[in-house]
């Protein structure tokens, strides 16, 4: 099996070399046809003429579209995404101080909506035949209709405004100390022993992520809840039956890994939305993430920025998908062995 | 103590504002370690009753009268939970299509484990001794192995024996088969059947068997009922029951169907087909007047009970003493002889299918058909016979064109049809024609039968008017004896037998000279398969055609054609005429496909059945 999940890795990580290319040269693109000039923004302003011209040069800006292509490609391949304009240090190394953040954003953020995905779909599947199910079933589809952005101002309003149970600003409370080891605030806590920190922490990604999950999770439980349907028409749960095992056994036992299948594709292109979802989420609650990063950068037309981030954002997505398809091979028999 | 008994069980379907018996006051009795046949084509309740058992009735029908007796206790009325202990137990299933039978995440040995405990075995060693064991008495080698193994890994036939195996762990006093062969490949029924009896007769264990084929339960069975819209037509000892048939029904399904070794005939022909629900009501009297050949105005007045016509031999007819006097008419099977110019010719056709898994693995090169080389001469019925996989199909899609070949030539009527041009496309489509095998999903839902039928005429430099497909539709429904207001109708709106006859009707828009028939009968009933064969060997006199008959079934292909070409594995292994390859077949595999067939006559022992 091992092989197999390995195999399919490789011929994914194959797969988005040319993925990249296109995504980096439409974002290079895009970014040029901006009226902005990148050299008059990294001088102050009182630059003249002459000086913008130099620095243009300096930068490489006079050169042909797709020559100046390739340079910033070489040099992102070697980990040089270039200066930002307006906080003037590597890109690069800005993405790597605010991805960890984000990506503890995001993985909280899909347990939810994968607990509150399966939950669900579970609970709609029960209520089938009921009175209940027609509620059900409206509540659903309202829960879908609801985006990650409107969720998080809800729940904002709601908890931290209103009843003022739980922070709605940053990563972490501002008097607490910020550990920094591996740049994962959470496990970084832990591993100086600050519980404090941690439980604050904790404190502070619980909406964020809820409104995340929350947002994502209906889809999951819609489409779980069909598949449940379709695979209690197959004729392996008429034969359980008839062997006489009890319902919850059938539905735990036997029908939930088959509907698990269908569910776990759309899982695997849900994550992947939501982890762009963390951009809006992330900026209502000033969480500091790529996601405000990214704003900062749009805001100030900082080029380098926007590029080295959204690059990260599309190889994120990529391994999200990679990984929900090897669950996939290792979930699903028929591919597992030969 | 009787194993099962019913007491006039009646299983009601609710239709919109109707209440529509589907099983109308059935009563037998089965006594331990008797198997008791239940017999009927698609649609006359069998499946039912064996749903009725486990109150696992489908939505919206429900038992309304009667009793059903296990071990002297009612089923229907017994509490769910006490009902659902009995499940597995005391009373096990074995189903119809054992491919799908099985959790396909789950291996072998989580299935049988997760069934071993319920049945109250503790340790975990103890239940995989216990699989093992079963499994080895369900004659599956290396039992060990498969426990660690996925459904899709095994064969049709293995997965049947696992199921047997699963049905039988619990030492079960009653085994409900539904069809247990029907899905699997002709070779593999009688080593299941015998299976069935051997755990049958060595656990002593009653079995309700049921199936559509009369001469496969004389061979097993003890006792028979014969069903009919959801009534008991005749009910006795299966050997008698089979030998001297008391229902007009029972006698008219044994004339339909083809025989194996008695003279070719005309099949006897049901007129229409078993009335639905829906039609049941408005009925009158016996259910099977509006099709019986003895019917009188007495059998439309009311419906006549159950006569014993023999010790334990019943048949709820007023007419069962003519019974015998039915024969089928239409004098003698008509074949007319083949010119010796071969129309088609097929030299060395071979067929290579490439799988390739993308640029990590390695391609494999499977052969689907190796080397065959046969000829068709006009007029002539030419029957290609194998099991699933035998490369059968492969061969039909080359000669229409659906396939190319990987090397070899089909000649036809002296040109190349692998010369690949657009032109002898066309042309081959107007002389060659195939019938697909699922007449569901062979026709476009969406379009209308008289647009499906001519489709052949949509092709051409010049599309016909409406007014002439319309002409020619008429034409069609009339030959393939449907009824020209179908022509309006939507192909979802037909029954299967009719839907088979539109495929058959849209192959003979354009009068091809060769039809490739693939399968075409091997889904329906016993009574809607005499009609289509009936029907080709009639249109072959009319319109003059040879065809292709692809088919695993001997008696039909027996019935039709006047050679045969027996595929196994790629290779064509046998050929020559029907009555000498099946009077003297001399390769295994031909061998073991005739001896898969339940013989004609009710005293006649079925060697592959007896243990051994």
């Amino acid at each position: 099996m091992l092989a197999i999940v390995a195999k399919l890795v490789a011929r994914r990580l194959l797969a988005a070399i040319p993925i990249l290319l296109v995504v980096s040269a439409l974002l290079f693109c895009v970014l040029r046809l901006l009226p902005v000039d990148p050299a008059a923004m990294s001088l102050p302003t009182t630059a003249t003429i002459a000086e913008i011209e130099a620095k243009r040069r300096e930068m490489g800006l006079d050169r042909p579209l797709p020559e100046q292509y390739v340079i910033w490609l070489s040099d992102a391949l070697h980990g040089n995404f270039g200066r930002s304009i307006q906080f003037g240090r590597e890109a690069g190394s800005l993405v790597a101080a605010t991805l960890p953040a984000t990506i503890q954003l995001a993985g909280a953020a899909m347990v939810l909506a994968a607990i509150f995905g399966l939950g669900g779909g579970l609970l709609l599947f029960h209520l089938r035949g009921t009175w209940f199910e027609a509620v059900a079933d409206f509540v659903s589809i309202l829960l879908l209709s609801i985006p990650e952005f409107l969720w998080g101002l809800i729940l904002l309003f709601v908890f931290g405004v209103a009843l003022q149970v739980l922070p709605f600003t940053g990563a972490v409370s501002p008097n607490l100390p910020q550990p920094h080891v591996t740049g994962f605030l959470l496990i970084d806590a832990l591993l100086v022993g600050r519980l404090d920190v941690f439980a604050s922490a904790c404190r502070h990604l619980i909406l964020p992520a809820l409104a995340l999950g929350l947002a994502f999770s209906p889809a999951i439980m819609r489409v779980l809840r069909s598949s449940l349907f379709d695979v209690y028409h197959e004729d392996y749960i008429q034969q359980a039956r008839l062997r006489g095992l009890p319902e919850r056994q059938i539905l735990l036992g036997h029908a939930l890994k088959n509907a698990a299948l269908p569910t776990l594709t759309l899982a695997g292109v849900q994550f992947g939305i939501l982890f762009s979802g963390t951009l809006l989420v992330e900026v209502i609650y000033s969480y500091p993430g790529m996601g405000n990063l990214m704003v900062d950068a749009v805001r100030n037309a900082d080029l380098p920025l926007i590029q080295a981030i959204g690059l990260t954002y599309c190889v994120a997505v990529l391994l999200i998908n990679t990984v929900v398809d090897s669950l996939y091979v290792v979930l699903n028999p028929k591919l597992r062995v030969g | 103590m009787l194993a099962l008994e019913a007491r006039d069980l009646t299983v009601s379907a609710r239709i919109g504002e109707a209440t529509v018996p589907a099983i109308r006051g059935l009563s037998f009795a089965l006594a331990p370690g008797k198997i008791l046949g239940l017999v009927g084509e698609s649609g006359a309740g069998k499946t039912m009753i064996g749903r009725a058992i486990a109150q696992l009735l489908p939505a919206g029908f429900a038992i309304t009268a009667g009793s059903l007796l296990f071990e002297g206790e009612d089923l229907l009325t017994m509490t769910a939970a006490r009902r659902r202990a009995l499940l597995g137990r005391a009373i096990a299933f074995i189903p119809q299509a054992p491919m799908t039978a099985l959790n396909p995440v789950l291996t072998i040995g989580a299935q049988f484990d997760e069934h071993l405990s319920r049945l109250g075995l503790k340790s975990r060693k103890e239940r995989r001794d216990r699989a093992v064991a079963v499994l080895t008495a369900a004659r599956l080698p290396h039992a060990d192995d498969l426990l660690t193994q996925y459904p899709h890994q095994l064969s049709g036939g293995m997965c049947q024996r696992v199921l047997i195996a699963l049905a039988f762990a619990g030492n079960p006093r009653l085994i409900i088969a539904d069809e247990p062969t029907t899905a699997l490949d002709v070779t593999m029924h009688p080593p299941i059947l015998r299976l069935v009896a051997e755990m049958q007769r060595q656990h002593g264990t009653a079995v309700i068997f049921i199936t559509h084929d009369l001469r496969l339960a004389a061979q097993l069975c003890d006792d028979v009922i014969v069903m009919y819209a959801g009534r008991a037509v005749e009910s006795g000892p299966a050997r008698t029951v089979f030998a001297m048939p008391a229902h007009p029904y029972t006698r008219c399904l044994q004339l339909a169907n083809p025989a194996m070794s008695a003279e070719r005939r005309t099949l006897y022909v049901l007129p229409d087909q078993m009335p639905g629900l829906m039609q049941l009501a408005h009925i009158a009297g016996c259910h099977f007047a509006p099709r019986c050949p003895l019917v009188t105005a007495e059998c439309r007045r009311e419906e006549p009970a159950q006569i014993v016509v023999a010790p334990s031999h019943t048949a709820a007819c007023i007419r069962a003493a003519a019974t015998a006097s039915i024969c089928a008419t239409g004098g003698e099977f008509n074949v007319p002889a083949a010119s010796a110019a071969p129309l088609l010719r097929v030299e060395n056709l071979s067929k290579h299918f490439i799988t390739s898994r993308g640029p990590f693995s390695r391609a494999h090169n499977v052969a689907a058909v190796k080397d065959v080389s046969f000829t068709i001469a006009e007029n002539e019925f030419v029957a290609l016979v194998g099991e699933s996989g035998s490369g059968k199909s492969t061969v039909a899609k080359l000669l229409v064109g659906l396939e190319q070949p990987s090397s070899g030539r089909i000649v036809f009527d002296g040109a190349d049809l692998t010369a690949p041009s657009l032109r002898r496309r066309a042309w081959r489509a107007g002389s060659l024609q195939m019938v697909f095998q699922d007449p569901q999903s062979a026709l476009n839902p969406r379009r209308r039968i008289a647009s499906i039928v001519t489709q052949a005429m949509e092709a051409g430099s010049r599309p016909a008017s409406m007014e002439e497909r319309l002409k020619r539709t008429k034409e069609l429904l009339a030959e393939v004896g449907l009824p020209a207001d179908i022509a309006a109708r939507l192909p979802g709106q037909l029954s299967g037998g009719q839907r088979q006859r539109v495929n058959i009707a849209r192959a003979l828009c354009r009068v091809p000279k060769v039809l490739v028939a693939d399968e075409i009968v091997s889904g329906l009933d016993v009574s809607i398969q005499a009609q289509l064969l009936n029907l080709l060997a009639r249109l072959r006199l009319e319109l003059g055609f040879a065809m292709l008959f692809i088919s695993h079934d001997l008696s039909v292909v027996r019935q039709l054609c006047s050679r045969v070409l027996v595929m196994y594995r790629g290779e064509i292994v046998e050929e020559g005429p029907v009555e000498k390859v099946f009077g003297n077949p001399q390769h295994p595999h031909t061998q073991a496909l005739l001896s898969s067939v339940p013989p004609d006559e009710a005293d006649k022992e079925w060697p592959l059945l007896q243990a051994n």
